[in-house]
């Protein structure tokens, strides 16, 4: 035992400090993604809807809905449209109720038509 | 508390109430069940880890325990399969009140299944949900975080965040 | 993957063709149309074929949900995928199947048992021989009037299986004692049906259906980049083996070929995820024998991997790094010669330090013993074979890019205990580390291979149908599917795809390593083991509920 206790007391403490301290490990995880507002068009925001794979994004007239609780960060919308989106770098997203998670982004004023009925993207 | 009393208070005063009776109770000393109904078992992992040095949630004064009889908080993952109905609902019934029940991950939020003749596509129809952590897995500091609202002890933040981005993009 | 249509009789001869493909360095895959008369015949020669392994079974067709209405269904084909280990290839058997029986195929090969049960339940067919078939896949509320079952793969079962077990005789009394499927904290929900006498463990059956997901079932209709999130996330400790074997097999069906950088980017996300995977069992074999302080020190490490993995790769348990045609992400290399290290140090630190408590060893050695007889018949893969003295290891035996150009050292043991397969997952982490070095160097990095003949929201079809690499154009069933398989920390993992001609999925059959291996945990748990080993073999095994319940 003493081999363990003296491996450990060399190692010293790796306790997170969270939350008295922020934690720097957080910077690496994935997080869901913010939009700019002004490069969301019509047709993009049902692009980004249908790259969506967690029905995540949705588009309601004049704004994409969406739902922060349904995203798994996996990155598509991102990838779809850097222009549009990118990591928000938000962790703490607990919340007390399920309407704080909805977040309705406005589009484009004047964003155009909407895309045309697709297929679905690549194989 | 009178009748009167809570008759001229607002719906927020009462909310503030309720909010300082659970940190009362559960803020210095919690005890947590799991509940996996039908996760990928990234979840798990996760939980597992917050008992792990990097993030000790004993320090907090956070308990796991295996008995519902002796649990405050019901944390849920996974996207409530229908055959795990009579199981979850028998262990959210065997937990003494006052009692929590946290939703984790984003399966248990309504994402990756919609709901079908197989899951429920999320928790919030079958058990009440007091906190949701979104994350596919939650790390555990996003556990930690949303352990910490529950009980009241870190104020919630999502509410107040937008997604849209300001300024030039990068 | 060349098709071809013989009966049992050309088997020897395209068995020898396999080893000829095999030197050329092609991914040989051989299809054989078997019809249903000469299928017992086929499954005879094949198990007694040398380094053949029944790798899986599974049925596709009889018609979406059709109920019981068997003559709106089209013919069932069943399909049995042999690991030619020897010979370096896979042999697929399709046998289109009349009727509701076929022959019993687990009297010849019992590794097929477990298939059977599933097949069953999602088909409606049954093998020959009257052997009663246990639930093993749908939960029983599937067993109600049509209408309000879930739906199937095929059509229901006449009749719904039995919740039966094999009945034991003990002398003496034995009592059985139901646990779960809540558990302890923190681990999945699971059925154990312990039978006991006291202390001893009689027996143990698993119920492995609350979690079932319909997985297979809400593939149909998707393309495989679609499908891919839903793979991923089928088994989350077992991303990136099961998502590679189901993008190979879409890839074999849409004849796309990744390009080298990135088959080295998914193999440095699978050995890290078999270094995080082992450094979890070590973690969990500690927490089973009540060693707090070696938990401690196996979590550090396993910790540290998963940071590794996040900065390598963006997300902590390498979701979105495979994609169909190659790799989404690619490994930030410098950031992980810097960081692992000092991870996989950690890691070995506890090892040492484990390997030298005796406190701890007794627990591990003669626990648990899954002998060789046992591994081969119940056809297991991955650490819990390699430690009974099964050395298979689809890296070496099938090698794909980029493992053929960097075959690791097989890790194997002969004991089968708890404590071989410990040693056997040390072994390999040492492996995966060097292997994540090599694979480095020669430079690993994303990148997809588009598929010929695409408009976007097109109605072309998706991908022409090329042949394979000098064999023959595809003939026979199956026209544009494809196998897929990969090594993952539990195993092989095999996906096999059916594609329609829009590029969508017909059938998608995913066999994570899991499947495989629970049915030798009841083997492990039963030779000789008291209640409190049960939680230290299921720490060896290190196997998961999702991957099996899907």
């Amino acid at each position: 035992m003493t081999l363990w206790f003296l491996r450990g007391l060399r190692r010293g403490v790796v306790t997170t400090r969270y939350p008295a301290r922020p934690d720097a490990s957080a910077a690496a995880l994935p997080t869901p993604p913010a939009f700019r507002p002004e490069a969301l068009t019509r047709a993009l925001a049902d692009r980004l809807a249908a790259a969506c794979p967690s029905r995540a994004l949705a588009r309601d007239g004049d704004a994409l809905v969406f739902d922060v609780g349904a995203c798994t960060a996996c990155g598509r919308c991102l990838a779809e449209a850097p222009g549009a989106a990118t990591s928000s770098g938000e962790f703490e997203l607990a919340a007390t109720l399920p309407a704080h998670l909805v977040k309705r982004i406005p589009l484009l004023a004047g964003g155009g038509a909407a895309a045309p009925a697709t297929e679905g993207g690549s194989p | 508390m009178t009748d009167q009393r809570a008759a001229s208070r607002s719906v927020p005063e009462t909310a503030a109430e309720l909010r300082r009776a659970v940190t009362r109770q559960f803020g210095r000393s919690l005890h947590i069940r799991t509940l996996d109904t039908g996760s990928c078992a990234a979840c798990e992992q996760e939980i597992r880890l917050l008992a792990a040095p990097h993030y000790d949630l004993h320090r907090l004064g956070f308990f796991f325990t295996p008995a519902p009889r002796h649990a405050d908080l019901l944390m849920v993952t996974g996207p409530m399969v229908r055959a795990f109905d009579i199981a979850a609902r028998k262990t959210y019934e065997a937990m003494p009140g006052p009692k929590l029940v946290v939703a984790t991950g984003a399966c248990a939020l309504g994402g990756v299944y919609q709901p079908d003749a197989f899951t429920h596509g999320g928790v919030g129809e079958t058990l009440p949900v007091d906190v949701w952590i979104p994350g596919c897995p939650p790390s555990p500091l996003a556990l930690l975080q949303g352990l910490l609202v529950a009980v009241g002890r870190l104020a919630e933040k999502v509410q107040d965040l937008s997604f849209i981005q300001n300024g030039t993009p990068r | 993957m060349t098709a071809v249509r013989a009966g049992a009789a050309a088997l020897p001869g395209l068995l020898s063709q396999l080893g000829r493909d095999a030197a050329d360095d092609a991914r040989p895959v051989i299809t054989v149309a078997v019809p249903a008369a000469s299928l017992e015949d086929a499954v005879r020669r094949l198990a007694a074929h040398p380094g053949a392994r029944l790798a899986d079974v599974f049925a596709a067709g009889g018609g979406p949900a059709a109920g019981r209405d068997a003559a709106a269904a089209g013919p069932v084909v069943l399909r049995l995928v042999w690991g030619l280990d020897a010979d370096r290839g896979y042999l697929i058997t399709e046998s289109e199947i009349e009727g509701e029986r076929y022959p019993a195929l687990s009297d010849i090969a019992p590794a097929a048992f477990y298939e059977e049960c599933e097949i069953y339940e999602q088909f409606g067919i049954r093998p020959g021989g009257g052997k009663p078939l246990n639930r093993v896949a749908l939960p029983p509320q599937a067993a109600t009037t049509p209408g309000q079952a879930p739906p199937r793969l095929g059509r229901a079962p006449v009749e719904p299986p039995g919740d039966v077990h094999a009945l034991h005789h003990v002398g003496g009394h034995a009592f059985e004692f139901p646990f779960g499927p809540v558990r302890q904290v923190g681990v999945e929900s699971l059925y154990y049906g312990l039978v006991t006498s006291g202390e001893e463990v009689v027996d143990l059956y698993l119920f492995t259906w609350h979690k079932h997901r319909g997985v297979e079932w809400r593939l149909q209709g998707r393309t495989p980049r679609e499908a891919l999130f839903q793979v991923e996330r089928t088994e989350g400790l077992g991303a990136v083996g099961n998502a590679w074997a189901f993008a190979v097999a879409a890839e074999a069906a849409l004849g796309l070929e990744p390009p080298a950088p990135a088959a080295r980017a998914r193999a440095v996300a699978l050995e890290l995820e078999r270094l995080y995977n082992h450094a979890a069992a070590t973690a969990a074999l500690c927490q089973s024998t009540g060693l707090v302080i070696g938990q401690a020190a196996a979590e550090i490490a396993l910790e540290r991997l998963l940071r590794v993995n996040a900065a390598a790769f963006g997300h902590r348990y390498l979701f979105g790094v495979v994609d169909i045609g190659g790799a989404a992400a690619g490994p930030d290399a410098a950031v992980l010669r810097r960081d692992l290290p000092g991870a996989y140090g950690e890691l070995c630190r506890a090892a040492d330090a484990l390997l030298a408590t005796n406190s701890f060893l007794d627990r591990l050695e003669a626990t648990g013993i899954l002998t060789q007889e046992a591994a081969r018949r119940l056809g297991l893969v991955g650490p819990v074979a390699r430690a009974s003295g099964v050395a298979t290891d689809t890296r070496v035996d099938h090698p794909g890019p980029p493992y053929a150009g960097l075959p690791p050292a097989v890790a194997a043991a002969t004991a089968g205990d708890v404590l071989a397969r410990f040693r056997v997952m040390l072994a390999e982490s040492a492996e995966s580390v060097r292997l994540i070095g090599d694979l480095l160097d020669a430079g690993a990095g994303p990148g997809r291979a588009e598929p010929v003949g695409t408009e976007p929201g097109g109605s072309q079809p998706r991908g022409e149908t090329r042949e394979a690499r000098g064999g023959p154009a595809r003939a026979g069933m199956a026209a544009r599917s494809g196998l897929g398989w990969a090594e993952s920390s539990r195993g092989e993992a095999l996906a096999w795809v059916a594609l329609d001609d829009t590029g969508r999925i017909t059938r998608a059959r995913l066999r994570p390593a899991s499947v495989r291996n629970w049915r030798g945990f009841d083997d492990a748990c039963r030779s000789q083991n008291v209640f409190t080993d049960i939680p230290i073999i299921e720490a060896s095994f290190w196997l998961t509920v999702a991957g099996t319940s899907r």
